[in-house]
């Protein structure tokens, strides 16, 4: 086992607001970790800042081994190894076909092989009859699903999900869940997720961190936190009730 | 209203004759104003998506210039132009007032405001999760760039529209830098100055028939270039 992050007393502010104040955190490889936490508790701040989309304003930031200098070349080195998909994700204007092979291109990846992976990852996802349609009058899940294959076709080695089935109905988001679940058992790809859905976390994840109001108040395996939460705070979450 | 019918029967008439003048005129037309087009874009194009993207001192105030010099007289173009032009101007030595590339050269100071404008406008439209999406699939920052220009590709045909109706229907500029010069920098617009000048109003209307079927068949190369290169339109269905 590697660690892939290692934070240390990063700090990140929004003019005079402090939205996340992470004394340590460590992010292992080939593990599902979630990050839960209310409205505003920091999670998509993390998480781009673990995706290098974001700038700390303090601290160090060690990505898949290397200190981040955020150097144009480290960026896009250490960016290439990892890819994302969003609550609404944005399709590029052309077909699933444009869309999926779009990091492949940028990868100057040659044709044959592009066309080799984005069947396989088309096939999948059951996305091959879409293939030629336009990206952007896809459903909501058929969409999302484009995202997923998008994100997948480069291999990385880490997958960003920033609340990927919150926007479309449950069976879709069962099946992304599914296909979540199987690249992180075939693939080894760690996947770092930030759901406001206890029930998928509880489903997918091997690890959870509690953010609340910037802070980490709580993080360990599942298992753990569910069963023994150590912050008052977090047990109130889990028992559903809304003191956040 | 005979006069307009009467120019528009003398248009068709024109028009199918094929008349050496007429073709030459039209030739020339076209051959300026695209020239100022395509020069304009690639400055224009590049200039626009940096100034859109690039945060530098001075920003807000070099795009309030561009968008008050979208609204740049023709006339004042061609002045501004004549005077570098001119045998004891700053360029005087090249010689090329009087010449098609005078015209070129004013309409390109015409048309290259508007799209470097319209294409800052239309990138800064853009929303972060464009660049986002194209930087976590693997794109690097000039990759992302040439994406966001992509993306905004609805409004940079619109600026290239816009600027090309501009300079082919402009006069100022041409008339100014150009002289008007039979068989050499004469072209539609100033003949159809030239002709009501002298009375033949029937003539300068045929002529600006022949303006208009050009834009019109400019325009429309454009829209079926792009529709050809990426055939997926964005018509919002009205219901």
């Amino acid at each position: 086992m590697t660690i892939q992050f290692k934070l240390h007393n990063i700090v990140k502010r929004y003019q005079e607001r402090e939205v996340l104040n992470i004394d340590r955190l460590e992010i292992a490889n080939g593990k599902i970790y979630t990050i839960l936490g209310p409205n505003g508790s920091g999670k998509t701040t993390l998480l781009r800042i673990l995706a290098l989309l974001l700038i700390n304003d303090q601290g160090n930031l060690e990505v898949l081994g290397e200190k981040v200098n955020w150097s144009k070349s480290q960026l896009l080195r250490l960016r290439r190894q990892m890819s994302m998909v969003t609550q609404t994700s944005y399709m590029f204007q052309g077909s699933v076909n444009y869309n999926v092979a779009y990091g492949l291109r940028k990868r100057k990846i040659p044709e044959r092989e592009i066309k080799r992976r984005l069947q396989e990852v088309l096939e999948m996802l059951g996305m091959t009859a879409y293939q030629e349609a336009d990206a952007r009058t896809l459903s909501g899940g058929e969409r999302q699903k484009t995202a997923i294959a998008r994100a997948l076709v480069v291999k990385p080695q880490v997958l960003f999900l920033d609340e990927p089935t919150s926007n479309i109905d449950m069976a879709s988001a069962a099946e992304i869940e599914k296909h979540i679940l199987k690249i992180n058992k075939s693939w080894g790809t760690t996947i770092i997720m930030v759901t406001h859905n206890l029930f998928q976390a509880r489903r997918l994840a091997d690890e959870l961190i509690f953010l609340h109001e910037g802070h980490i108040i709580e993080k360990g395996s599942m298992e753990e936190v569910f069963n023994q939460p150590g912050d008052e705070r977090t047990a109130a979450f889990l028992r559903g009730e809304t003191v956040f | 209203m005979e006069t307009i019918l009467q120019g528009i029967k003398e248009g068709i008439y024109l028009i199918l004759q094929m008349d050496a003048e007429v073709v030459q005129v039209t030739l020339l037309s076209l051959q300026v104003s695209l020239s100022a087009l395509v020069l304009s874009a690639l400055i224009g194009i590049p200039a626009g998506a940096a100034s859109a993207l690039k945060k530098f001192p001075g920003k807000r105030l070099l795009l309030n210039i561009v968008y008050t010099l979208m609204g740049l007289p023709p006339v004042l173009a061609g002045l501004l132009v004549y005077l570098l032009l001119t045998y004891r101007g700053p360029l005087g030595r090249y010689e090329l007032l009087f010449t098609p590339a005078a015209m070129i050269i004013a309409q390109v100071l015409l048309a290259t405001p508007i799209i470097w404008g319209l294409t800052a406008r239309a990138v800064m439209t853009l929303e972060q999760n464009v660049y986002d999406t194209a930087v976590t699939l693997g794109a690097s920052r000039r990759q992302a760039s040439f994406t966001l220009v992509r993306e905004a590709r609805n409004g940079i045909i619109a600026a290239l529209t816009t600027a090309f109706g501009r300079v082919i229907a402009e006069v100022g500029a041409v008339m100014l830098v150009g002289g008007n010069i039979r068989w050499a920098t004469r072209v539609l617009t100033t003949s159809i100055v030239l002709e009501t000048r002298t009375g033949n109003f029937s003539t300068a209307l045929a002529l600006g028939m022949i303006l208009l079927t050009i834009s019109f068949l400019v325009n429309l190369i454009i829209i079926m270039l792009e529709k050809r290169t990426f055939r997926y339109d964005n018509t919002i269905q009205i219901t």
